[in-house]
């Protein structure tokens, strides 16, 4: 039978899998992929949350908010990724040292 | 029976997905195998009849994020990326065994303590199961009835994002650069 815990560590390992590409990686593209996986980690266990325990659909609705707000963050970061490139000729992270070139 | 197969082919793709991501040396390969665990999380949505969320989850990451990803990485220089513009050997971008060191280690910290933190919640008992029923009527009636100012402040959140990105990656002239 499949039942909350299941779901809770298939998000766990996500958010595991996540940090650890956040921290071990240099590449800015790779930091955000790590980003990626953190956020679809929450709401995985909104959604899960909700049909286990509450059954009302906010946890739905707040999924539906991290997607927006990870399709938004994913745009201005790759823009900002980009940029970056432009101005350094590199996507090393250990090169973004300035706020001004 | 059905929902059982669906669940652990889902779990499988999303967990095998998320480990190669953390394991792969090529970032091309990386932007693909998170494609297969956003697809895995998506089964997982439709295991827990969140059906409108499995949809979105397909044509927002599958369709919008990855490709954004796929073309982020190919605008800046591909995969290799070892080399700085002065010519000397630097941290490779993907990574050393000293960085995967750290992130192992600090990984098993937090996971100790959101172990911690999380074995009351889980030790809670699920009620009773919640019969099929589309979710989508509902999610557009509660979208516009009891969260309307968050759905509002949403769409002016893309808006600035869309107007921020296109200005930030604008191509420019060269005296503007420093």
């Amino acid at each position: 039978m499949i039942t909350l815990p299941s779901y809770l560590f298939i998000s766990f390992m996500l958010f595991a899998c996540g940090l650890a590409v956040m921290m071990a990686r240099k590449n800015i593209v790779a930091i955000l992929l790590g980003i990626e996986l953190i956020l679809n980690s929450a709401a995985l266990n909104f959604a899960a949350y909700t049909k286990f325990i509450n059954q009302n659909l906010d946890g739905h609705i707040m999924s539906l908010f991290i997607i927006v707000i990870a399709a938004a963050e994913a745009a201005v970061g790759l823009a900002i990724v980009i940029r970056f490139y432009q101005i350094k000729e590199s996507i090393h992270i250990d090169d973004a040292t300035q706020l001004q070139s | 029976m059905f929902d059982q197969i669906l669940f652990i082919l889902s779990a499988v793709l999303t967990m095998g997905g998320a480990l190669a991501v953390v394991f792969s040396r090529n970032l091309m390969h990386a932007c693909v195998f998170l494609l297969a665990c956003l697809f895995g999380v998506a089964g997982l949505y439709a295991t827990l009849n969140a059906d409108f969320l499995a949809a979105t989850q397909l044509v927002v990451y599958a369709g919008g994020v990855v490709i954004l990803m796929l073309f982020a990485v190919m605008l800046t220089g591909g995969v290799q990326s070892t080399v700085n513009k002065f010519g000397l050997e630097k941290i490779p971008g993907m990574g050393n065994t000293k960085t995967y060191t750290a992130a192992g280690l600090s990984v098993i910290i937090i996971s100790f303590v959101l172990f911690k933190i999380l074995k009351n919640a889980v030790a809670i008992a699920p009620k009773g199961q919640m019969v099929y029923e589309s979710t989508v009527e509902k999610i557009g009636t509660l979208l516009v009835s009891d969260h309307v100012l968050a759905f509002e402040l949403s769409s002016i959140l893309l808006l600035g994002a869309l107007v921020g990105a296109a200005v930030i990656a604008r191509p420019r002239h060269i005296k503007d650069d420093v």
